[in-house]
């Protein structure tokens, strides 16, 4: 069970790019402030400039720096992505493992409505949703996360069920713990590795959604975010724009879920050992 | 004959007896068993009126009370109508008599023969005893211990005594010596009531029909000697077989914890009982009757810790536990003995709660348990079979054994620190930093099991149940863990159901073994019985095949179990 989560990435070629690609992307959306030279919501008479010194990426339709934009952009998509991997895998583990310690009907229910969720298209779902109310940030974080947990519970109930008999687990039992401190001391830290590969498959579902949210324009106008510039680019896609307009957008979002599933793809042989060695290298 | 009525005997402040109450008729004898030091002696002198103390109370003898006699008139009753055979020849024996003077005299005394007659009687006894005819003229510096001790008996027994007190009769005899002088005191006489005061259970079990049992002054327990012997019921008297070396018993020899103190208020044997209460601190337990025997303890002797009633657990179709009854008693060890896949550890577990029982219950102290909660398992700690994957691989040595105190929450961290570092060091583990931050996987399989021990012993349980602690050590460290956990028996009292498929490593640490057999117990008994006497075919097939040391020509060699 002793699996080093970190010499199974550092080891991987793609784990490696993935894992730089992501610190890069994280830094940027840290440092936007700085980075960027404007404010990304200050609009102005220049518009659709192309690069220049002063604006590196030109300006858009309303004369907002465009550079300014993709970095703070970052910032919306980790944010979401980070909180929606997080939320979602506390409340997969949370029902995962907690059905699988109570049992009983308490199990089945939750299980059965973990059936259901996942029967339905997430992603009609999210749209008709998100259409109704316009959420902002936060809302859209919750929304994501409550419609993506569940394939997360599936696997920690699975795997809680196996730790569950190990002896350990049962020796704690048997010292009277109840079923906090079991799951809490003695389930979840074995879960750890696993933990972290549905945390980064989380993230990368919620920074596409969130990017295919705003380009179909139904999330929150006011945030900046590079599914509603790359929606904002295409209509300008008659112009030249689109050469420093769309696709640096499109390419950072790529880069940022590339390396993700990069990232991913290094971890997973802890969840499934027989993949070792097949990776994509 | 003899009837003792709340007798205290003191020592200025020192109270040597106290409330003992005896009633000993014609042709009877009783043993007065015990410990060095609990009275033994003080009680025959007290009878004798040779006590320097404090005696208080009556002594009736022949429907008299000795202690109101004046000192003339008891001296016509002792060494006539009452003798005794003192311990100590060195202090008895007139050092310038010869062995028939030294008989000659009480009888030439209290003018009862002649001394032609008395000389007579002197070397009939002597002969009777064994003791050579050339040494009739021999000094008592000049016998051996042996000889000395006919030489005693001899003078209790010359004027023919109504009551004969012998106090360790036997005790400087040797074994084939003892059996002889013991066949001829047994024959001897059968008028005379005796009263045997001996530390040799042997000796009491040999001469006495009755044996009364003294701790601290007091008695303790009482009854017919069998049955004492078979199944005592006071603690004090279980632990006393426990100590003392012999051919019935199989398991290993334990003593008991602590020593005798005094003076102890409430009951004597409270410092070193392993079930006592509060009322044993506080008050004194009254001698009652109980199944036919006298006991003095608050809570009627040895108590059943832990019982199943018809304990079953079923999966699916298969019945791994099949209403199962067992009881452990209190400071005993069960061994539950059967083949691999006989239900052992389904039952360890569902007593333990990690099982739900299908039918049937476990009764702990009486009490039916339900829901086992903190409380319940501060009482009943298990060991589990593999070590290596009973401690998680996260803690370390010293988390490991924290662990039970963190989950019952009791203490402060630092005191849970020290509890856990004291049971190490009585586990025989190191007690440094270096080991206490080592992580399972850097013991041995040795250390593991110890650390095992101690997490289960880290919140003083009155039960373990131990799962096989051995199975995966050789024997070298097989033979320390099984002394260790006797040896946590003897200082805190444990009681243990000890399950293992080695009925040879069984009949080592248990008092009693069940056999079991698919999910059912199918023969229970001391160990000694099942030992000696099993009366299934199974059980027989068990022995036969236990470990021995036989040699390759042996026509014995062991055969395999019959499939079933």
């Amino acid at each position: 069970m002793h699996i080093d989560l970190k010499r199974e990435i550092k080891e991987s070629g793609p784990g490696k790019t993935g894992l730089i690609i992501l610190l890069l992307m994280i830094a940027v959306a840290l440092l936007a402030p700085v980075l960027a030279p404007y404010d990304p919501y200050q609009q102005s008479t220049a518009s659709l400039l192309s690069p220049s010194w002063s604006h590196w990426l030109g300006t858009n339709h309303v004369g907002q720096d465009v550079w300014s934009r993709l970095a703070f952009g970052a910032r919306t998509s980790l944010l979401v992505g980070f909180g929606v991997g997080t939320l979602a895998t506390l409340l997969g583990t949370a029902f995962g493992v907690s059905a699988a310690l109570v049992g009983g009907l308490y199990e089945k229910v939750v299980m059965r409505m973990v059936d259901a969720f996942i029967v339905i298209p997430m992603i009609i779902v999210v749209i008709l949703i998100s259409a109704y109310i316009r959420p902002g940030i936060l809302t859209l974080i919750f929304l994501l996360s409550l419609l993506s947990w569940q394939g997360g519970a599936r696997i920690m109930r699975a795997q809680a069920l196996s730790l569950k008999e190990r002896g350990h687990v049962a020796a704690a039992r048997s010292f009277g713990a109840n079923r906090l401190y079991l799951a809490w001391r003695h389930v979840v830290p074995d879960l750890g590795p696993i933990l972290l590969v549905e945390f980064i498959y989380g993230v990368r579902r919620a920074v596409f959604m969130e990017a295919g949210l705003a380009f179909l324009g139904i999330s929150d106008p006011t945030v900046v975010s590079w599914g509603m510039m790359m929606r904002d680019a295409l209509s300008f896609s008659y112009l030249d724009v689109w050469q420093w307009w769309l696709v640096p957008t499109g390419v950072a979002l790529s880069l940022i879920i590339i390396g993700l599933t990069f990232v991913g793809h290094a971890a997973e042989p802890v969840i499934e050992p027989r993949l070792r060695g097949v990776g994509i290298a | 004959m003899l009837e003792i009525k709340n007798l205290r005997v003191s020592y200025g402040q020192d109270v040597v007896l106290n409330g003992i109450e005896l009633e000993l008729g014609p042709g009877e004898t009783l043993a007065i068993v015990g410990e060095s030091g609990t009275g033994k002696t003080t009680l025959g002198l007290s009878i004798m009126r040779l006590v320097e103390g404090t005696v208080r109370g009556t002594i009736r003898f022949k429907g008299k009370d000795l202690l109101a006699l004046s000192d003339s008139e008891m001296q016509q009753i002792r060494w006539s109508q009452i003798a005794m055979a003192f311990q100590n020849a060195n202090n008895v024996l007139n050092p310038v008599y010869t062995v028939l003077n030294q008989i000659i005299e009480p009888m030439v005394e209290h003018g009862l023969k002649t001394k032609k007659e008395a000389r007579d009687r002197a070397a009939e006894l002597l002969r009777y005893f064994g003791f050579p005819q050339g040494r009739f003229a021999a000094y008592p510096h000049q016998l051996s211990g042996g000889e000395q001790q006919r030489v005693l008996l001899a003078m209790a027994m010359a004027n023919n005594p109504e009551l004969l007190i012998l106090d360790e009769p036997l005790s400087s005899l040797d074994a084939a010596a003892r059996a002889q002088v013991g066949d001829l005191l047994r024959e001897t006489d059968k008028q005379s009531a005796r009263l045997v005061a001996t530390h040799d259970l042997d000796t009491a079990g040999k001469l006495a029909e009755r044996v009364v049992v003294l701790y601290g002054g007091k008695i303790i327990e009482a009854g017919l000697t069998r049955d004492v012997f078979y199944r005592p019921r006071h603690p004090y008297t279980r632990a006393l077989i426990r100590a003392y070396p012999n051919m019935t018993t199989v398991k290993d020899l334990q003593g008991i914890k602590g020593r005798m103190a005094r003076p102890v208020s409430g009951c004597p044997f409270h410092p070193r009982c392993t079930q006592a209460i509060d009322i044993c601190r506080t008050k004194t337990p009254r001698l009652l009757r109980h199944q036919g025997r006298q006991v003095a303890c608050h809570r009627g002797g040895i108590i059943t810790l832990l019982s199943t009633r018809n304990l079953a657990r079923f999966f699916g179709s298969l019945k791994a536990v099949d209403s199962v009854n067992l009881h452990i008693e209190s400071g005993e060890t069960l061994a539950l003995v059967g083949q691999t896949g006989s239900g052992k550890t389904t039952l360890a577990k569902t007593i333990m709660g990690l099982y739900q029982p299908t039918e049937g219950g476990v009764y702990l102290e009486g009490v039916k348990v339900g829901n086992r909660g903190k409380d319940f398992y501060k009482r009943v700690q298990m060991v589990f079979q593999n070590p290596g994957e009973s401690l998680s691989h996260r803690l370390s040595a010293l988390e490991a054994v924290m662990e039970p105190l963190d989950v019952q929450g009791i203490g402060t961290k630092k005191e849970r620190e020290n509890k856990a570092i004291k049971v190490l060091g009585e586990v025989e583990l190191p007690q440094t930093n270096d080991f206490l931050n080592k992580y399972p996987h850097h013991l041995s399989g040795g250390e593991m099991q110890r650390l095992a021990i101690a997490r289960a012993l880290v919140l003083d349980p009155a039960l373990v149940i131990a799962d096989e602690p051995t199975a995966f050590l050789d024997a070298s460290i097989q033979a320390k863990i099984l002394k260790l956990l006797l040896n946590l028996q003897e200082q805190r009292g444990l009681s243990m159901l000890y399950i293992t498929h080695d009925i040879a490593a069984a009949r080592k640490v248990s008092d009693r073994i069940a056999v079991m057999l698919d999910g059912r117990v199918i023969e229970e008994g001391p160990s000694n019985e099942i030992i000696a006497a099993p009366k299934q075919d199974y059980t027989k097939n068990l022995l036969s095949a236990a470990s021995a040391l036989h040699s390759a020509e042996s026509s014995e060699l062991p055969r395999a179990i019959e499939s079933r």
